[in-house]
């Protein structure tokens, strides 16, 4: 029997081949276990790219706008000391040096601002807690923040929750080869 | 004067990249002067720590490389990870079960982990890991076993010396070409079982279901050898979620026994069955003598949904007695024909040990398995 290649099965688990490719690969698979695990996989890893995608919402009009900001305080600030450097006037000096003070201060006071936590501080605070097996790991979430605590990198893992109030994921390192299994606890 | 605008520049960026920097001298490892296993090296990785508000996140990314100076092979290692232990995300375990460490031989443990701690926690270091415990082949142990690793470890090593009886006797009865067919099998199930999206927490959720709550009653499967069975038991049901299990169980056996887990099965009302969890009962509350009756309780609540689709509207539940500790020690678990005839198999996940033969089969193939299952 001749089997499908794995590029084949790959474009197959994508739906990205052909009607008569697919046509013929399905009927392989219908028949063939082990080209159907094969493909299976592919779909795992394709699923766990479009997880991957999932990125938290971002407001990058405002992030932009933040930073060409902190960019013109920069450069102010670095015109003000080569101006600072060519002064012969001291009182002219002082002046612009509190200026670049200042502009020094608002850039980092921008930075503050700018890389200010996300609201998470509630997150080891009381509440009620709770943890989460998804496919792509472990997460804690309290007051409506979650935190993911465990991110395993493998389509085989297999998670279980104990009652008492733990989460449990179990897999193979793909480093050590050993299987591992990470226990976090509500509490 | 432009060095001190430079001195000031510099503490402004330093402000700025102090909120995510590695990890360095901040993770502790405490392994006991008398403890069978030493520490060779411990390499911090990827590691870093970030502020978040009041909260530190650490992120782990750490190898050890550990070696056995006991006279015993050791069979498996467990090890308590803690930024801070009394609140959620502080704590974590990393196990590390089907070990065949010769004495005098090192190997390796990866933590890779997330941890949360408050920031205004005193000095010393963020991350601290201290041993738990130490299974050997003779099921001897060494260590504190604050998180109970001892009979986790008993078990998972029973598990494994039954898993690979049985892929050994088919390795005998049909060789590499059964060995083969059977690792198709146990990817098969592995790639078929119904997975669940499960929340779990303690008492009564955030933001409950507010479907309508019932009293539902467990149906329980009972395996011939168990030493405990389950008489009844229930639990609260609203929706998709389960809360409060209560589960009466009796102990068959003549001796006393001090731990007892429940598994627990949910089916949806198109018959399709999930495993949720297990009910453990467990501590100084839980006396179960030779012959008696004892009650399961655990204030918690799971709520399951398909994994990326919509909530499990749960119809029924199954319980079996999964695990068992008798007071001296001793573990029983499931044998594999009783799990196979209750069709089993397709639900439960695989043991650590089936797990890491599964893996070995796909990496390298049957005979490289064959030649593993030899070994023991």
């Amino acid at each position: 029997m001749m089997h499908p290649s794995e590029s084949q099965l790959a474009l197959y688990a994508g739906q990205d081949l052909g009607r008569f490719a697919t046509w013929r690969i399905a009927r392989h698979l219908d028949h063939c276990l082990e080209c159907r695990i094969a493909m299976r996989a592919f779909q795992h890893v394709s699923e766990e790219l479009a997880a991957w995608n999932d990125v938290p919402p971002v407001a990058w009009n405002r992030l932009a706008t933040e930073m060409q900001a902190n960019i013109r305080l920069g450069l102010a600030a670095g015109e003000c000391v080569r101006a600072a450097d060519a002064q012969p006037f001291a009182w002219i000096s002082a002046a612009r040096t509190l200026a670049v003070c200042a502009s020094v201060i608002a850039l980092v006071a921008a930075g503050l601002f700018l890389q200010r936590p996300a609201p998470a501080p509630r997150a080891i605070a009381t509440g009620n807690a709770v943890l989460r097996a998804t496919a792509n790991g472990i997460e804690l979430n309290q007051d409506g923040q979650t935190l993911s605590l465990l991110h395993v990198h493998s389509t085989q893992v297999s998670y279980s929750a104990g009652a008492q109030g733990s989460m449990r994921a179990g897999y193979v390192d793909s480093d050590t080869g050993n299987v591992t299994i990470n226990d976090v606890y509500v509490q | 004067m432009s060095s001190k605008l430079a001195i000031l520049f510099v503490a402004g960026v330093a402000a700025l990249v102090a909120q995510d920097m590695p990890l360095d001298n901040s993770v502790k490892i405490n392994l006991p002067p008398d403890s069978p296993l030493t520490l060779i090296s411990a390499n911090l990785g990827e590691s870093h720590v970030s502020r978040r508000g009041s909260a530190i996140v650490l992120d782990l990314d750490v190898s050890l490389t550990l070696h056995n100076s006991s006279p015993n092979r050791v069979r498996g290692v467990t090890l308590l990870v803690a930024a801070q232990e009394f609140t959620p995300g502080g704590k974590a375990s990393v196990s590390v079960p089907s070990l065949d460490v010769a004495p005098s031989q090192n190997f390796p443990v990866r933590i890779n982990l997330r941890l949360l701690r408050p920031a205004q926690m005193g000095a010393g270091p963020l991350v601290q890991v201290n041993l738990d415990g130490v299974l050997f082949q003779d099921y001897s142990f060494y260590g504190p076993n604050r998180l109970d690793s001892r009979r986790s470890m008993t078990a998972w090593e029973m598990e494994a010396q039954r898993d690979r009886k049985y892929f050994k006797s088919v390795l005998t009865a049909r060789g590499l070409d059964g060995l083969k067919q059977s690792m198709i099998e146990a990817l098969n199930r592995q790639a078929e079982r119904p997975r669940l999206d499960v929340q779990v927490s303690r008492g009564r959720a955030v933001g409950s279901a507010a479907a309508p709550e019932h009293n539902a009653k467990f149906a329980f499967l009972r395996f011939p050898d168990a030493p405990v069975e389950p008489v009844e038991g229930w639990a609260e049901i609203a929706g998709n979620e389960a809360r409060n299990p209560r589960i009466d169980v009796r102990n068959l056996s003549g001796k006393q026994v001090r731990y007892v887990e429940i598994d627990w099965i949910v089916n949806d009302r198109q018959g399709q069955r999930f495993m949720a969890g297990s009910v453990p009962a467990s501590g100084p509350e839980f006396n179960l003598k030779a012959g008696g009756t004892s009650r399961v309780v655990q204030d918690t609540s799971l709520r399951l949904s398909k994994e990326g689709g919509g909530p499990v509207s749960i119809a029924g539940m199954t319980g079996f007695v999964g695990q068992v500790e008798f007071a001296d020690g001793k573990v029983w678990i499931p044998n594999r024909e009783a799990l196979a005839s209750a069709q089993l198999l397709g639900i439960l996940e695989p043991s650590p040990e089936e797990q890491r033969l599964i893996d070995l089969y796909r990496k390298k193939g049957p005979k490289a398995l064959a030649d593993e299952l030899n070994k023991f």
